[in-house]
């Protein structure tokens, strides 16, 4: 198959060295000029991210491109050769299919499931696509690897679930008011966890972000940052009733919110749902308050235990994947065998349509007294007899071609036919 | 005729999508729940033109005598539920739903060839009116039942704080609420146009609009008890468990009765 991918990634190689060899896409746009000029290297695409460099490249001779794609990787980062040496990985043909099209399914990723790769790998497809390194062999593939990358992300529940506690509230606050463009949230304490959560909170639409801290400096400072509104620490309740989801993580000894203040919050919100998030350690609000009607309590435990809990899900899903993998794995192959054929399928067709013309020429004379109706009729005639004729060697061709290494019929039809 | 094969085609894609849609709640996917609804549109399409070519082809009155009435229960609670689709991307909820249509399906089927065949006194338009206004309210209250089943399941499954999975693929509390609302919100009137569309009739008939009769005093209490809900919702803003609760309790009252009213009691209101 001549396949070959090189490249490093989070597994095999240190932070030190994966910043150092990261490109931007600038970068990449110089790298794959320089790659295609090596007389070694047919196609090539480069994927480069704070996770992983790879190049993918269709070469003419396997074991000389390992050495010239080495050297190129060796030559951007400016190391150690020894070192760099330990933290690459070179794979082949199928063992190349099969890495790219896990890294796709992002199945390779450092947080299996993450949507990004598949967006980051289309990215280097396309600089390739438009620097005109990619041919037959590697536009297939990777759209192949897309097409795997969407099967994977339909069949399994390997992207579904929340993996950080924080993104686990926010699914978990979808699952209570739908959609949360528009909802307020409540900030109590700013610290770094509820700075996380009010990111994606906001990436989902919320509409205003209260923050109360015991320090109002904090409180400002963060508000600024979100575009909300900070609140003196002690008047927090009377913010209550306008917001749809709070987010404890202060680091008081005792509850600073128990359950008459929810109650009598909840009893003049318009809207009487309710989520209460309580993320400090020890606990900020009195569980007692996750009993009133429509109001949800989590603690970072429940939150954890989902976290867990989805972690399990997404590992047993990813047996699910890797089987879709090799499925898809041994669908690439039997295409890529019968690119053994085509050269041979195609000389047929031409021999025999040569042939056809040659007579049609000869025979000039008596069909000079045709319309041109009958002459086209006589042509049609002629191509469906060859066609008829050729159908069974071609599927022969390809079937032999998906099924052994060895081609027999190509031998033989290109010599009985003198191809 | 052709609309009683229409029928039949309908209700077996019907039993199609309801059994599409478990194994959405079984696999723990949405993806099968979308085709369930698709499925449910297509038996929609189909039960539709069966009620057209009753109307057309075998120039019936539709809609008098049970095989019609429930044919038609049926279908409000499905272009109701594929209504909100529209809206709300509720696909599961077709999981409780359709099931519920099912079930009146096949029983409008059993009635198909024999029931009370349309006297005499029940022609008109204002029975007409009375029949698919009342059909259409509490069709729509049993949508709303179905709402509320799945809300009191959703709140209870985030309350425990387990099973994420099925919390994953339940609807949004928000949502369910919404539903449950709308049905009530549209269903309460329909009703009461109904209701009054039947006393004059009766008036008309009986010379009074009041009988005493057993089904007449079912209904005017259940309707009492939606008035009551809708009233809380509005006025007093109930909302989410409660109101899911209540809904689903003054709905299997009104089933419990009417199915215990026609087996026990005497009724002047004998045509279904």
């Amino acid at each position: 198959m001549q396949l070959v991918l090189i490249g490093m990634n989070h597994k095999t190689a240190p932070l030190e060295i994966r910043e150092r060899l990261q490109l931007s896409s600038g970068d990449v746009e110089r790298a794959l000029p320089e790659l295609i000029r090596m007389t070694e290297i047919r196609e090539a695409i480069c994927l480069s991210t704070c996770n992983r460099v790879e190049v993918i490249s269709h070469v003419t001779d396997g074991e000389q491109a390992v050495a010239v794609l080495k050297s190129f990787i060796y030559g951007q980062g400016n190391l150690d050769i020894a070192e760099m040496e330990r933290c690459l990985y070179v794979y082949r043909d199928l063992e190349a299919v099969r890495h790219l099209f896990r890294v796709t399914s992002s199945l390779d990723s450092m947080v299996m499931g993450e949507p990004q790769i598949l967006g980051q790998m289309k990215e280097a497809y396309r600089m390739a696509v438009d620097h005109r390194t990619t041919g037959v062999l590697l536009n297939r593939l990777s759209h192949h690897a897309f097409l795997v990358a969407k099967r994977v992300r339909t069949e399994t529940g390997i992207a579904g679930n929340a993996v950080s506690v924080s993104y686990a509230a926010v699914e978990l606050a979808k699952k209570i008011f739908g959609n949360l463009k528009g909802k307020s949230v409540l900030l109590i304490g700013a610290g770094e966890m509820s700075e996380l959560a009010a990111r994606h909170l906001l990436r989902q639409g919320v509409g205003r972000i209260h923050i109360a801290n015991r320090t109002y400096a904090r409180a400002e400072e963060m508000a600024a940052l979100f575009q909300g509104t900070p609140v003196a620490f002690d008047r927090f309740p009377e913010v209550l009733p306008e917001v749809d989801i709070v987010i404890a993580s202060t680091g008081a000894p005792g509850y600073i919110l128990n359950k008459e203040m929810v109650a009598m919050a909840l009893r003049r919100k318009r809207d009487r749902l309710l989520f209460l998030i309580d993320i400090a350690v020890p606990r900020d609000i009195d569980p007692a308050a996750g009993e009133i009607e429509n109001v949800y309590l989590y603690n970072i435990d429940h939150l954890q235990d989902v976290v867990d809990a989805n972690r399990e899900v997404r590992k047993s899903e990813a047996m699910k994947a890797e089987e879709i993998i090799a499925e898809e794995v041994t669908a690439f192959e039997k295409w890529f065998n019968t690119l053994a054929v085509v050269p041979t399928i195609v000389a047929l067709r031409g021999k025999m349509e040569g042939i056809v013309r040659g007579e049609m020429e000869r025979s000039a004379r008596w069909l000079g007294g045709l319309d041109a109706e009958e002459r086209s009729r006589i042509e049609w005639l002629a191509a469906s007899i060859v066609n008829k004729i050729l159908h069974d060697p071609i599927t022969g061709l390809k079937e032999e071609s998906s099924e052994k290494d060895e081609l027999p019929y190509v031998a033989a039809v290109r010599r009985l036919f003198k191809l | 005729m052709m609309g009683i094969v229409l029928f039949k085609v309908a209700l077996v894609v019907y039993l199609a999508s309801a059994v599409v849609y478990g194994g959405s709640l079984w696999g723990r996917r949405v993806m099968p729940a979308r085709f369930a609804t698709g499925l449910m549109f297509a038996a929609l399409v189909i039960h539709t033109s069966s009620f057209i070519s009753r109307w057309l082809v075998d120039e019936m009155t539709p809609i008098i005598g049970l095989y019609d009435v429930l044919s038609f229960f049926a279908w409000v609670m499905a272009a109701a539920y594929l209504a909100m689709q529209l809206r709300t991307k509720t696909r599961v909820l077709g999981a409780f739903v359709s099931p519920v249509i099912c079930v009146i399906m096949v029983i409008a089927s059993v009635e198909l060839g024999g029931g009370v065949g349309a006297s005499a006194m029940l022609k008109g338009s204002l029975v007409t009116a009375h029949v698919m206004l009342s059909i259409t309210g509490e069709a729509l209250f049993a949508v709303a039942s179905c709402a509320g089943i799945m809300y009191l399941l959703q709140d209870s499954l985030i309350r425990r704080k387990k099973e994420g999975s099925l919390i994953r693929l339940f609807p949004s509390l928000r949502d369910l609420d919404r539903i449950n609302y709308l049905c009530l919100f549209w269903g309460f009137p329909l009703l009461t146009l109904g209701i009054l569309a039947g006393s004059f009739w009766a008036r008309i008939v009986w010379g009074s609009h009041w009988q005493w009769d057993s089904k007449q005093v079912w209904t005017l209490l259940a309707w009492g008890l939606y008035a009551f809900l809708l009233h809380q919702r509005l006025v007093i803003g109930w909302q989410g468990r409660k109101a899911a609760r209540w809904s689903l309790m003054v709905f299997t009252a009104l089933a419990v009765l009417l199915i215990v009213g026609k087996l026990f009691f005497q009724t002047v209101h004998n045509f279904m």
